[in-house]
Protein backbone atom coordinates (compact mmCIF):
# COMPACT_ATOMS: atom_id res chain seq x y z
CA UNK A 1 0.00 0.00 0.00
CA UNK A 2 2.98 2.29 0.82
CA UNK A 3 4.02 1.64 -2.91
CA UNK A 4 1.01 2.73 -4.22
CA UNK A 5 1.43 6.21 -1.93
CA UNK A 6 4.41 6.41 -3.48
CA UNK A 7 3.73 6.12 -6.77
CA UNK A 8 0.75 8.44 -6.74
CA UNK A 9 2.98 11.85 -5.14
CA UNK A 10 5.60 10.94 -7.57
CA UNK A 11 2.82 11.03 -10.29
CA UNK A 12 1.46 13.85 -9.14
CA UNK A 13 5.08 15.79 -9.31
CA UNK A 14 5.52 14.30 -12.44
CA UNK A 15 2.28 15.23 -14.58
CA UNK A 16 2.45 18.79 -13.05
CA UNK A 17 5.59 19.21 -14.66
CA UNK A 18 4.72 17.88 -17.85
CA UNK A 19 1.84 19.41 -17.90
CA UNK A 20 3.25 23.27 -17.22
CA UNK A 21 6.11 22.52 -20.33
CA UNK A 22 3.66 21.29 -22.34
CA UNK A 23 0.91 23.78 -22.00
CA UNK A 24 3.18 26.71 -22.25
CA UNK A 25 4.67 24.96 -25.10
CA UNK A 26 1.51 24.05 -27.38
CA UNK A 27 0.41 28.22 -26.44
CA UNK A 28 3.92 28.96 -27.99
CA UNK A 29 3.07 27.10 -31.19
CA UNK A 30 0.55 29.50 -32.06
CA UNK A 31 2.97 32.66 -31.85
CA UNK A 32 5.79 29.80 -34.02
CA UNK A 33 7.97 30.77 -36.38
CA UNK A 34 8.18 34.08 -34.72
CA UNK A 35 8.39 32.38 -31.17
CA UNK A 36 10.39 29.13 -30.24
CA UNK A 37 6.96 26.79 -29.45
CA UNK A 38 6.93 23.19 -28.39
CA UNK A 39 4.23 20.01 -28.91
CA UNK A 40 3.99 18.49 -33.00
CA UNK A 41 2.97 19.47 -36.20
CA UNK A 42 0.19 16.97 -35.63
CA UNK A 43 -0.61 18.51 -32.40
CA UNK A 44 -0.96 22.22 -33.71
CA UNK A 45 -3.79 20.41 -36.44
CA UNK A 46 -5.33 18.67 -33.92
CA UNK A 47 -5.85 21.81 -32.00
CA UNK A 48 -7.26 23.60 -35.13
CA UNK A 49 -9.62 21.00 -36.43
CA UNK A 50 -11.18 20.95 -32.44
CA UNK A 51 -12.28 24.74 -34.20
CA UNK A 52 -11.87 25.84 -30.18
CA UNK A 53 -14.96 24.50 -28.83
CA UNK A 54 -14.22 23.21 -25.19
CA UNK A 55 -16.37 20.12 -26.05
CA UNK A 56 -14.67 18.95 -29.27
CA UNK A 57 -11.51 19.76 -27.23
CA UNK A 58 -12.54 17.79 -23.77
CA UNK A 59 -14.10 15.03 -26.06
CA UNK A 60 -10.87 14.82 -28.01
CA UNK A 61 -8.92 13.85 -25.54
CA UNK A 62 -11.31 11.74 -24.18
CA UNK A 63 -11.07 9.79 -26.59
CA UNK A 64 -7.18 8.88 -26.51
CA UNK A 65 -7.36 9.30 -22.26
CA UNK A 66 -9.22 5.91 -22.81
CA UNK A 67 -6.61 4.70 -25.27
CA UNK A 68 -3.71 5.75 -22.54
CA UNK A 69 -5.51 4.34 -19.47
CA UNK A 70 -5.69 1.26 -21.95
CA UNK A 71 -1.91 1.23 -22.72
CA UNK A 72 -0.62 1.94 -19.38
CA UNK A 73 -3.06 -0.45 -17.63
CA UNK A 74 -1.37 -3.48 -20.11
CA UNK A 75 1.92 -2.32 -20.70
CA UNK A 76 3.14 0.45 -18.08
CA UNK A 77 3.58 3.04 -21.20
CA UNK A 78 1.57 6.28 -20.99
CA UNK A 79 1.53 6.65 -24.40
CA UNK A 80 3.12 9.71 -26.11
CA UNK A 81 -0.37 10.83 -26.51
CA UNK A 82 0.08 12.41 -22.53
CA UNK A 83 1.56 15.19 -23.59
CA UNK A 84 0.85 15.61 -27.16
CA UNK A 85 -2.82 15.35 -27.32
CA UNK A 86 -4.81 14.81 -23.71
CA UNK A 87 -3.18 17.65 -21.93
CA UNK A 88 -3.27 19.75 -24.34
CA UNK A 89 -6.56 19.88 -25.56
CA UNK A 90 -7.98 19.29 -21.59
CA UNK A 91 -6.11 22.07 -21.02
CA UNK A 92 -7.66 23.95 -23.67
CA UNK A 93 -11.11 22.74 -23.09
CA UNK A 94 -10.83 24.34 -19.64
CA UNK A 95 -8.97 27.44 -20.36
CA UNK A 96 -11.94 27.80 -23.76
CA UNK A 97 -14.41 27.18 -21.17
CA UNK A 98 -15.76 30.63 -20.30
CA UNK A 99 -13.76 32.67 -22.50
CA UNK A 100 -13.53 32.48 -26.26
CA UNK A 101 -10.96 34.71 -27.04
CA UNK A 102 -8.24 32.70 -28.30
CA UNK A 103 -5.73 35.61 -27.20
CA UNK A 104 -6.20 35.10 -23.64
CA UNK A 105 -6.83 31.45 -23.28
CA UNK A 106 -5.27 29.03 -26.22
CA UNK A 107 -2.39 30.94 -27.31
CA UNK A 108 -1.93 32.55 -23.77
CA UNK A 109 1.26 30.74 -22.51
CA UNK A 110 0.54 31.63 -19.32
CA UNK A 111 -3.09 30.41 -18.57
CA UNK A 112 -2.54 27.22 -20.59
CA UNK A 113 0.81 26.16 -18.13
CA UNK A 114 -0.90 26.55 -14.97
CA UNK A 115 -3.85 24.57 -16.51
CA UNK A 116 -1.37 22.26 -18.17
CA UNK A 117 -0.11 21.80 -15.34
CA UNK A 118 -3.36 20.86 -13.03
CA UNK A 119 -4.44 18.65 -16.09
CA UNK A 120 -0.90 16.73 -16.21
CA UNK A 121 -0.81 16.24 -12.40
CA UNK A 122 -4.55 14.32 -12.30
CA UNK A 123 -4.14 12.75 -15.22
CA UNK A 124 -0.43 10.74 -14.97
CA UNK A 125 -1.54 10.69 -10.77
CA UNK A 126 -4.77 8.82 -11.84
CA UNK A 127 -3.15 6.73 -15.02
CA UNK A 128 -0.39 5.33 -12.51
CA UNK A 129 -2.04 4.66 -9.48
CA UNK A 130 -5.16 2.70 -11.29
CA UNK A 131 -2.62 0.69 -13.68
CA UNK A 132 -0.98 -1.06 -10.99
CA UNK A 133 -4.63 -2.15 -9.59
CA UNK A 134 -5.58 -3.36 -12.68
CA UNK A 135 -5.78 -7.11 -12.57
CA UNK A 136 -2.77 -9.16 -14.79
CA UNK A 137 -5.59 -10.50 -17.38
CA UNK A 138 -6.87 -7.39 -18.90
CA UNK A 139 -3.34 -6.00 -19.24
CA UNK A 140 -2.00 -8.99 -21.16
CA UNK A 141 -4.93 -8.41 -23.55
CA UNK A 142 -4.41 -4.55 -23.73
CA UNK A 143 -0.09 -5.27 -24.29
CA UNK A 144 -1.39 -8.06 -27.06
CA UNK A 145 -3.45 -5.83 -28.72
CA UNK A 146 -1.67 -2.44 -28.53
CA UNK A 147 1.73 -4.27 -28.97
CA UNK A 148 1.48 -5.25 -32.62
CA UNK A 149 -0.39 -2.09 -33.59
CA UNK A 150 1.80 0.89 -32.54
CA UNK A 151 4.84 -1.50 -33.39
CA UNK A 152 3.39 -1.41 -37.03
CA UNK A 153 2.29 2.28 -37.06
CA UNK A 154 5.94 3.06 -35.85
CA UNK A 155 7.44 0.71 -39.24
CA UNK A 156 6.17 0.64 -41.62
CA UNK A 157 2.60 2.31 -41.69
CA UNK A 158 4.74 5.84 -40.59
CA UNK A 159 7.96 5.83 -42.90
CA UNK A 160 5.23 5.24 -45.93
CA UNK A 161 3.14 8.01 -45.14
CA UNK A 162 6.04 10.22 -44.82
CA UNK A 163 7.78 9.09 -47.55
CA UNK A 164 4.72 9.40 -49.91
CA UNK A 165 4.62 13.45 -48.44
CA UNK A 166 7.79 14.22 -49.06
CA UNK A 167 7.64 11.98 -52.70
CA UNK A 168 4.04 14.91 -53.26
CA UNK A 169 6.25 17.42 -52.00
CA UNK A 170 8.15 18.18 -55.19
CA UNK A 171 10.86 16.09 -57.05
CA UNK A 172 13.52 17.48 -54.71
CA UNK A 173 11.98 17.24 -51.69
CA UNK A 174 11.04 13.54 -53.06
CA UNK A 175 14.96 12.69 -53.79
CA UNK A 176 16.33 14.23 -50.55
CA UNK A 177 13.64 12.22 -48.65
CA UNK A 178 14.47 8.94 -50.26
CA UNK A 179 17.58 9.02 -49.91
CA UNK A 180 17.75 9.81 -46.21
CA UNK A 181 14.86 7.97 -45.56
CA UNK A 182 16.58 4.36 -46.62
CA UNK A 183 19.85 5.42 -45.06
CA UNK A 184 17.97 5.71 -42.24
CA UNK A 185 16.13 3.07 -41.52
CA UNK A 186 19.31 1.21 -42.21
CA UNK A 187 21.11 3.33 -39.54
CA UNK A 188 18.57 3.95 -36.93
CA UNK A 189 16.45 1.05 -38.04
CA UNK A 190 13.67 3.55 -38.85
CA UNK A 191 13.17 5.90 -41.99
CA UNK A 192 11.01 8.89 -40.62
CA UNK A 193 13.83 10.75 -38.77
CA UNK A 194 15.52 10.48 -42.42
CA UNK A 195 13.11 11.44 -44.55
CA UNK A 196 12.53 14.65 -42.13
CA UNK A 197 15.58 15.95 -42.75
CA UNK A 198 15.27 15.31 -46.31
CA UNK A 199 12.10 17.31 -46.14
CA UNK A 200 13.82 19.90 -44.31
CA UNK A 201 16.83 20.05 -46.57
CA UNK A 202 14.98 20.23 -49.85
CA UNK A 203 12.19 22.55 -48.79
CA UNK A 204 15.06 25.13 -47.48
CA UNK A 205 16.76 24.75 -50.33
CA UNK A 206 13.31 25.17 -52.64
CA UNK A 207 12.94 28.32 -50.55
CA UNK A 208 16.61 29.85 -49.92
CA UNK A 209 18.79 28.22 -52.53
CA UNK A 210 22.41 26.90 -51.48
CA UNK A 211 23.43 29.63 -48.58
CA UNK A 212 25.58 28.92 -45.63
CA UNK A 213 22.23 28.07 -43.86
CA UNK A 214 21.68 25.38 -45.87
CA UNK A 215 24.46 24.32 -46.14
CA UNK A 216 25.36 23.72 -42.78
CA UNK A 217 21.94 22.10 -42.16
CA UNK A 218 23.21 19.58 -44.53
CA UNK A 219 26.44 19.05 -42.99
CA UNK A 220 24.92 18.64 -39.66
CA UNK A 221 22.59 15.87 -41.33
CA UNK A 222 25.06 14.08 -42.75
CA UNK A 223 27.57 14.31 -39.10
CA UNK A 224 24.50 12.46 -37.74
CA UNK A 225 24.22 10.02 -40.25
CA UNK A 226 28.12 9.34 -39.63
CA UNK A 227 28.20 9.55 -35.83
CA UNK A 228 25.03 7.28 -35.82
CA UNK A 229 26.29 4.54 -37.97
CA UNK A 230 29.94 4.50 -36.13
CA UNK A 231 27.93 3.95 -32.63
CA UNK A 232 25.35 1.82 -33.96
CA UNK A 233 28.70 -0.48 -35.71
CA UNK A 234 26.79 -0.11 -38.79
CA UNK A 235 30.00 -0.19 -40.82
CA UNK A 236 31.36 -3.34 -39.22
CA UNK A 237 27.81 -5.11 -40.17
CA UNK A 238 28.14 -3.59 -43.79
CA UNK A 239 31.41 -5.07 -44.21
CA UNK A 240 30.81 -8.28 -43.29
CA UNK A 241 27.84 -8.66 -45.24
CA UNK A 242 29.97 -8.31 -48.03
CA UNK A 243 32.32 -11.05 -46.94
CA UNK A 244 34.47 -8.37 -46.14
CA UNK A 245 37.48 -8.37 -43.65
CA UNK A 246 36.70 -6.14 -40.68
CA UNK A 247 40.93 -4.10 -40.45
CA UNK A 248 42.44 -3.89 -36.80
CA UNK A 249 42.28 -0.44 -36.15
CA UNK A 250 38.41 -0.35 -36.94
CA UNK A 251 37.53 -3.39 -34.57
CA UNK A 252 40.57 -2.08 -31.91
CA UNK A 253 38.41 1.47 -31.93
CA UNK A 254 34.90 0.00 -31.75
CA UNK A 255 36.08 -2.20 -28.78
CA UNK A 256 37.68 0.69 -27.09
CA UNK A 257 34.59 3.13 -27.34
CA UNK A 258 32.32 0.10 -26.86
CA UNK A 259 30.07 0.71 -29.99
CA UNK A 260 29.25 -2.26 -32.34
CA UNK A 261 26.48 -3.99 -34.03
CA UNK A 262 23.41 -4.68 -31.54
CA UNK A 263 21.82 -7.89 -31.71
CA UNK B 1 4.26 62.70 -26.58
CA UNK B 2 4.37 62.25 -22.64
CA UNK B 3 0.91 60.37 -22.62
CA UNK B 4 2.11 58.16 -25.75
CA UNK B 5 5.19 57.38 -23.01
CA UNK B 6 2.73 56.42 -20.26
CA UNK B 7 1.08 54.08 -22.42
CA UNK B 8 3.56 52.50 -24.67
CA UNK B 9 6.45 51.91 -22.05
CA UNK B 10 4.87 51.59 -18.19
CA UNK B 11 1.80 49.39 -19.49
CA UNK B 12 2.89 45.61 -19.11
CA UNK B 13 2.42 43.70 -21.85
CA UNK B 14 0.53 40.78 -21.21
CA UNK B 15 1.28 37.20 -21.61
CA UNK B 16 0.25 36.29 -24.82
CA UNK B 17 1.65 39.67 -26.13
CA UNK B 18 5.11 39.60 -25.18
CA UNK B 19 7.01 39.73 -22.14
CA UNK B 20 8.40 36.66 -20.21
CA UNK B 21 6.01 33.95 -21.78
CA UNK B 22 6.77 34.41 -25.38
CA UNK B 23 10.57 35.52 -24.00
CA UNK B 24 13.53 33.31 -25.33
CA UNK B 25 14.77 32.73 -21.97
CA UNK B 26 11.37 30.75 -20.71
CA UNK B 27 11.90 28.43 -23.19
CA UNK B 28 14.60 26.27 -22.26
CA UNK B 29 12.97 26.48 -18.52
CA UNK B 30 9.64 25.16 -20.00
CA UNK B 31 11.67 22.37 -22.02
CA UNK B 32 13.43 21.43 -18.49
CA UNK B 33 10.15 21.15 -16.65
CA UNK B 34 9.32 18.74 -19.38
CA UNK B 35 12.21 16.81 -19.32
CA UNK B 36 12.09 16.36 -15.34
CA UNK B 37 8.99 14.85 -15.57
CA UNK B 38 9.57 12.91 -18.13
CA UNK B 39 13.19 11.88 -17.06
CA UNK B 40 11.16 10.71 -13.59
CA UNK B 41 9.03 8.83 -15.92
CA UNK B 42 11.37 6.67 -17.06
CA UNK B 43 12.41 6.61 -13.16
CA UNK B 44 9.16 5.20 -12.76
CA UNK B 45 8.75 2.79 -15.28
CA UNK B 46 12.35 1.19 -14.19
CA UNK B 47 11.30 0.81 -10.83
CA UNK B 48 7.30 0.22 -10.63
CA UNK B 49 6.83 -0.88 -14.36
CA UNK B 50 4.43 2.11 -15.05
CA UNK B 51 4.29 5.57 -16.28
CA UNK B 52 6.53 5.70 -18.86
CA UNK B 53 5.98 8.63 -21.60
CA UNK B 54 5.97 6.66 -24.42
CA UNK B 55 4.46 4.13 -27.01
CA UNK B 56 4.65 0.54 -26.47
CA UNK B 57 7.01 -0.56 -28.91
CA UNK B 58 9.54 1.61 -27.99
CA UNK B 59 9.15 1.05 -24.60
CA UNK B 60 9.72 -2.63 -25.47
CA UNK B 61 12.95 -1.58 -26.51
CA UNK B 62 13.86 0.14 -23.29
CA UNK B 63 12.89 -2.93 -21.48
CA UNK B 64 15.01 -5.43 -23.51
CA UNK B 65 17.76 -3.52 -22.35
CA UNK B 66 16.52 -3.54 -18.32
CA UNK B 67 16.37 -7.26 -19.04
CA UNK B 68 19.47 -7.64 -19.52
CA UNK B 69 19.75 -7.80 -23.54
CA UNK B 70 21.56 -4.86 -24.49
CA UNK B 71 20.33 -1.29 -24.17
CA UNK B 72 22.05 -0.65 -28.05
CA UNK B 73 18.96 -0.01 -29.87
CA UNK B 74 17.25 1.75 -26.84
CA UNK B 75 20.26 4.29 -27.40
CA UNK B 76 20.61 4.68 -30.68
CA UNK B 77 16.79 4.87 -31.62
CA UNK B 78 16.46 7.33 -28.75
CA UNK B 79 19.57 9.77 -29.28
CA UNK B 80 18.46 9.18 -33.26
CA UNK B 81 15.76 10.57 -33.29
CA UNK B 82 16.59 13.43 -30.19
CA UNK B 83 19.34 14.65 -32.61
CA UNK B 84 16.91 14.99 -35.21
CA UNK B 85 14.26 16.72 -34.11
CA UNK B 86 16.98 19.22 -32.31
CA UNK B 87 18.32 20.02 -35.79
CA UNK B 88 14.38 20.05 -37.25
CA UNK B 89 12.92 22.22 -34.08
CA UNK B 90 14.62 25.49 -33.93
CA UNK B 91 14.04 25.80 -38.13
CA UNK B 92 10.72 25.13 -38.30
CA UNK B 93 9.65 26.88 -35.10
CA UNK B 94 8.47 23.40 -33.21
CA UNK B 95 9.92 21.12 -31.16
CA UNK B 96 8.31 17.97 -31.81
CA UNK B 97 8.30 16.75 -27.75
CA UNK B 98 7.32 12.96 -29.23
CA UNK B 99 10.62 12.96 -30.68
CA UNK B 100 12.77 14.58 -28.48
CA UNK B 101 11.68 14.59 -24.98
CA UNK B 102 9.66 11.51 -24.64
CA UNK B 103 12.05 9.56 -27.01
CA UNK B 104 15.15 11.10 -26.54
CA UNK B 105 15.27 12.21 -23.08
CA UNK B 106 12.95 9.21 -22.07
CA UNK B 107 14.23 6.08 -23.95
CA UNK B 108 17.44 7.10 -25.33
CA UNK B 109 19.38 9.39 -22.94
CA UNK B 110 18.14 6.29 -20.02
CA UNK B 111 19.53 3.77 -21.86
CA UNK B 112 23.12 5.25 -22.89
CA UNK B 113 23.42 5.92 -19.38
CA UNK B 114 22.87 2.24 -18.23
CA UNK B 115 24.49 1.06 -21.06
CA UNK B 116 28.09 2.36 -19.21
CA UNK B 117 26.44 1.25 -15.94
CA UNK B 118 24.74 4.58 -14.57
CA UNK B 119 22.29 3.62 -13.00
CA UNK B 120 21.28 6.01 -9.64
CA UNK B 121 19.32 8.40 -11.67
CA UNK B 122 17.14 5.89 -12.70
CA UNK B 123 16.69 4.64 -9.63
CA UNK B 124 16.02 7.79 -7.22
CA UNK B 125 13.56 9.96 -7.79
CA UNK B 126 14.90 13.16 -7.19
CA UNK B 127 18.01 12.11 -8.85
CA UNK B 128 16.00 11.59 -11.80
CA UNK B 129 13.93 15.29 -11.32
CA UNK B 130 17.18 17.09 -11.14
CA UNK B 131 18.86 15.14 -13.99
CA UNK B 132 16.16 15.58 -16.51
CA UNK B 133 15.93 19.54 -15.86
CA UNK B 134 19.64 20.01 -16.28
CA UNK B 135 19.24 17.85 -19.62
CA UNK B 136 16.21 20.08 -20.78
CA UNK B 137 18.05 22.99 -19.96
CA UNK B 138 20.70 22.37 -22.12
CA UNK B 139 18.50 21.25 -24.80
CA UNK B 140 16.68 24.41 -24.85
CA UNK B 141 19.79 26.70 -25.01
CA UNK B 142 21.03 24.60 -27.72
CA UNK B 143 18.14 25.34 -29.89
CA UNK B 144 18.08 28.58 -29.27
CA UNK B 145 21.95 28.62 -30.31
CA UNK B 146 20.76 26.38 -33.34
CA UNK B 147 18.03 28.94 -34.33
CA UNK B 148 20.39 32.27 -33.86
CA UNK B 149 22.16 30.73 -36.06
CA UNK B 150 19.92 29.31 -39.31
CA UNK B 151 16.14 30.70 -38.72
CA UNK B 152 17.39 34.22 -37.70
CA UNK B 153 20.00 34.55 -40.13
CA UNK B 154 17.92 33.74 -42.95
CA UNK B 155 14.80 36.50 -42.44
CA UNK B 156 12.18 33.56 -41.97
CA UNK B 157 12.03 33.02 -45.37
CA UNK B 158 11.65 29.43 -45.39
CA UNK B 159 9.81 27.36 -42.92
CA UNK B 160 11.58 23.82 -44.35
CA UNK B 161 8.54 21.95 -45.68
CA UNK B 162 6.79 22.04 -41.78
CA UNK B 163 3.33 22.47 -43.96
CA UNK B 164 4.29 18.75 -45.61
CA UNK B 165 5.25 17.03 -42.03
CA UNK B 166 2.55 18.62 -40.82
CA UNK B 167 -0.15 16.92 -42.77
CA UNK B 168 1.88 13.23 -42.99
CA UNK B 169 1.69 13.82 -39.03
CA UNK B 170 -1.87 14.47 -38.90
CA UNK B 171 -2.36 11.48 -41.81
CA UNK B 172 -0.02 8.66 -39.58
CA UNK B 173 -2.68 8.95 -36.28
CA UNK B 174 -5.29 8.14 -38.14
CA UNK B 175 -3.68 4.36 -39.29
CA UNK B 176 -3.95 3.47 -35.70
CA UNK B 177 -7.83 2.56 -35.77
CA UNK B 178 -7.31 -0.09 -38.03
CA UNK B 179 -4.37 -1.15 -37.30
CA UNK B 180 -5.64 -2.16 -33.39
CA UNK B 181 -8.41 -3.90 -34.95
CA UNK B 182 -6.22 -5.65 -37.36
CA UNK B 183 -4.37 -6.94 -34.12
CA UNK B 184 -7.02 -7.72 -31.65
CA UNK B 185 -8.47 -10.12 -35.00
CA UNK B 186 -4.73 -11.87 -34.63
CA UNK B 187 -5.35 -12.12 -31.37
CA UNK B 188 -8.11 -14.05 -31.13
CA UNK B 189 -11.64 -14.01 -32.70
CA UNK B 190 -13.27 -13.12 -29.33
CA UNK B 191 -11.28 -10.26 -28.92
CA UNK B 192 -11.44 -8.96 -32.52
CA UNK B 193 -14.93 -8.98 -32.83
CA UNK B 194 -15.03 -7.09 -29.51
CA UNK B 195 -12.80 -4.73 -30.98
CA UNK B 196 -14.91 -4.43 -34.12
CA UNK B 197 -17.97 -3.65 -31.85
CA UNK B 198 -16.14 -1.08 -30.06
CA UNK B 199 -14.71 0.44 -33.22
CA UNK B 200 -18.00 0.72 -34.57
CA UNK B 201 -19.54 2.22 -32.02
CA UNK B 202 -17.31 5.00 -31.18
CA UNK B 203 -17.29 5.78 -35.16
CA UNK B 204 -21.01 6.24 -34.57
CA UNK B 205 -20.76 8.73 -32.28
CA UNK B 206 -18.11 10.61 -34.33
CA UNK B 207 -15.34 9.20 -31.95
CA UNK B 208 -11.72 8.26 -32.78
CA UNK B 209 -12.20 4.79 -34.03
CA UNK B 210 -8.60 3.55 -31.82
CA UNK B 211 -10.62 4.35 -28.29
CA UNK B 212 -13.45 2.12 -29.07
CA UNK B 213 -11.31 -0.66 -30.83
CA UNK B 214 -9.50 -0.76 -27.59
CA UNK B 215 -11.68 -0.29 -24.80
CA UNK B 216 -13.93 -3.46 -27.27
CA UNK B 217 -11.21 -5.75 -27.64
CA UNK B 218 -10.36 -5.18 -23.71
CA UNK B 219 -14.44 -5.72 -22.74
CA UNK B 220 -14.12 -9.07 -24.45
CA UNK B 221 -10.68 -9.92 -23.41
CA UNK B 222 -12.02 -9.98 -20.07
CA UNK B 223 -14.08 -12.69 -20.36
CA UNK B 224 -12.34 -15.01 -23.16
CA UNK B 225 -8.69 -14.88 -21.85
CA UNK B 226 -6.10 -14.88 -24.75
CA UNK B 227 -3.50 -16.99 -24.44
CA UNK B 228 0.06 -14.74 -25.32
CA UNK B 229 2.94 -16.69 -27.71
CA UNK B 230 5.89 -16.36 -25.30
Amino acid sequence: MSEWLVILSSSLIIGALCGFGAGAGVARMFHAPKVQGAGAFRTLGELNACENDPIAHGSFGLGFFFNSWATVVGSGALTGDVDHRIIPHWAAALSLWRNKNLDETLHNPRRMAWLGAIVGAVLVAFLNSTATAVPEGLRSVAGAVLGPASAWLLNPVMPAIFWLAAIDAGRRAGAWGTVLGGLAHMVFGNAVPGIVLGIVIAKGVDDLGWTRVTRSITVAVALLFVVSGFLRGVDVTLLTQLNLSIPDWLAELHRVTGTGPSK
Amino acid sequence: MAIDTRITRKEKLQPWQGGFWLSELAFPIFIAALCAGVFAGTHMFYVYGTGLFNEIAIGALLQQGFDGNGYGAAAAFGAGFMLARIIEGPMVGILDIGGSIQTGVGIGIPAMLMSVGITAPLENFWLALAVGAVIGLGMGFLILSIRKATVASSGAQSTFGADVMMGAGNAAGRYLGPLIILAAGSASLPVGIGALIGAGLFYWWKKPLAGGAILGAMAAGAFFSIQIPA
